[in-house]
């Protein structure tokens, strides 16, 4: 494999480019860059085409693509069915229905809370809004404690 | 805009596949409090984007495709609280969030997929929970109580 990327870019070039690409859209289309209404978009596509904002759905499709040609520049091969500490600890049968249930809750957060950690932990919070910084800090806290229980539950192993 | 659309979204995928947010471990680690990466990521993206929009608002920037520059600030509301508790429970136990699952599919994961396909059912799942509670009987709720079921 070729590998013309380093394994992960260092954070202080990351994020600044993250947060350009967040003015990016801003300045053209006075929209934040949130996953989850990217999501929103595509449900929208599929239930009524005539109300769906195209090019929040081309958004979506550019996430994936950019991301997979990421990975082969950094010549990472396929993570397949491979899902760190949580894939070897739970067989693959229990896997699904767990990264299902999850996912489930992300979706339904994400819909309840009007976005997610692009759309408030980022454009939210770059904006200033202090509705965006409370779902911000909630989602934080939550995870780093629903995280420090599943530590507690799974006896170390995650 | 759709050319646009998808220039965007192909940068946003490839930083966050260069940033490794399409790992269940990095993400895991982060919430640990093992490794700080995406903590200073997040916080160094906030960091540039907001003197910046602010500047542009300032100045009046008019955009091309979404009329004059609008930062939308509100008042925190009941679902940004309850939304969030319930979107941070999944992103624990998945090590995942939306922008996070879609560089997932792009690594080229399976699972990442199944991922999606919660979270799908997930949003249709709280419009379905919340056109319910709007469409309950008026002699139970006040108006004001529909109101904050609806925010």
């Amino acid at each position: 494999m070729v590998h013309l990327l380093p394994d992960r870019l260092p954070w202080f070039i990351v994020g600044p480019l993250i947060g350009l690409t967040v003015v990016w859209l801003y300045a053209l289309a006075n929209r934040p860059l949130g996953a989850s209404g990217m999501f929103e978009e595509v449900v929208t596509l599929a239930r009524r085409p005539a109300e769906a904002t195209r090019w929040r759905v081309w958004l979506f499709l550019g996430i994936v693509a950019g991301a997979a040609i990421e990975a082969l520049l950094a010549g990472r091969p396929a993570s397949g069915l491979a899902y760190g500490s949580l894939g070897d600890l739970v067989p693959l049968p229990l896997l699904v229905p767990l990264l299902f249930g999850g996912g489930l809750l992300v979706g339904y957060g994400a819909r309840w809370a009007g976005g997610c950690t692009s759309g408030h932990g980022i454009c939210g919070t770059a904006v200033g809004s202090p509705g965006s910084l409370m779902a911000a800090g909630t989602f934080m806290v939550t995870a780093i404690l629903v995280t420090a229980g599943l530590h507690l539950i799974s006896g170390g192993a995650l | 805009m759709n050319r646009w659309g998808f220039i965007i979204g192909l940068s946003f995928g490839f930083l966050l596949g260069s940033g490794r947010v399409s790992e269940y471990q990095k993400i895991h680690d982060m919430l640990m409090l093992r490794d700080p990466y995406l903590y200073l990521m997040m916080g160094s993206a906030v960091a540039v984007a907001a003197p910046l929009l602010w500047l542009l608002s300032r100045r009046g920037w008019r955009t091309p495709f979404g009329g004059p520059l609008t930062l939308k600030r509100y008042r925190p509301a009941r679902k940004d609280y309850l939304g969030s508790i319930v979107f941070g429970a999944g992103w624990a136990i998945t090590g995942s969030c939306p922008g996070a699952i879609l560089a997932m599919i792009g690594g080229g994961s399976l699972l990442g997929l199944i991922v999606a396909l919660g979270a799908f059912s997930g949003l249709m799942l709280r419009d379905v929970v919340a056109d319910r509670a709007i469409a309950r009987p008026l002699p139970r709720t006040s108006y004001g109580e529909l109101q904050s079921i609806r925010s």
